[in-house]
């Protein structure tokens, strides 16, 4: 469930997007900036926002529903991600926030992400 | 901030911008958005690109009809409420306590 790029997991860690992520697998209604909205199972949110929905109910701008299995949207794209009622958003983002230090400090005799220290 | 469960901000003096919105924190404020939005709500958190959680909020979309005739401006609004939003940064253009009318 953790972002595979060091990069894309710097760039979550220091932003809300922790939040987002920790959304996967519950089912929100995404607006977005062209004033459609998409309601559906989270499946993924990268570091820049991007989300893919599944099993989608799609608003269009001009009122018309649309049934779609599989929604991916630009992180640019979004506006408002509606969050459940029974999420806790501080336990959401730390649990996320937890799980990428564990992976960060996992084998601990790997490739370090900031360089080490020199002795 | 993001990483806020794990760290106090360290200091509470006002020293930049984003300071100043730390200190609504917990309080309602009116952000003015792109597209002619208005949102009301309490701020729960946000972070260096103006992403935003608003709870208890209510979105005010305003619209301009013009009559074809008179060329009148009408001024429509439309308001929705929505318990939990996060809102998306780039949409922001400021953010303020909310409006007193009066």
């Amino acid at each position: 469930m953790v972002v595979n790029s060091i990069r894309e997991r710097t760039i979550a860690e220091n932003s809300m997007v922790v939040l987002l992520q920790g959304l996967q697998g519950e089912v929100t209604t995404v607006d977005l900036r062209d004033e459609s909205s998409a309601r559906g199972l989270v499946l993924n949110v990268d570091a820049f926002m991007n989300i893919r929905l599944k099993d989608v109910l799609f608003l269009d701008r001009r009122g018309q529903t649309a049934q779609l299995q599989d929604l991916f949207i630009t992180g640019r794209n979004v506006r408002y991600v509606h969050i459940p009622d029974h999420v806790n958003i501080m336990k959401t983002m730390e649990s996320q926030l937890a799980k990428i230090h564990r992976v960060r400090n996992f084998a601990g005799g790997g490739r370090k992400e900031f360089g080490g220290r020199k002795k | 901030m993001a990483d806020e469960a794990e760290q106090q901000p360290s200091t509470n003096t006002v020293e930049e911008p984003l300071d100043l919105i730390r200190l609504s924190l917990d309080e309602r404020i009116y952000v003015k958005m792109r597209n002619d939005r208005e949102l009301r709500g309490r701020l729960h958190a946000y972070d260096q690109h103006l992403n935003m959680i608003l709870g208890d909020v209510e979105e005010t979309v305003t619209t301009v009809e013009i009559d074809e005739e008179t060329y009148e401006e009408l001024y429509k609004s439309t308001k929705r409420n929505i318990p939990m939003l996060f809102v998306r940064g780039d949409g922001v253009v400021l953010v303020a306590p909310p409006l007193r009318v009066g």
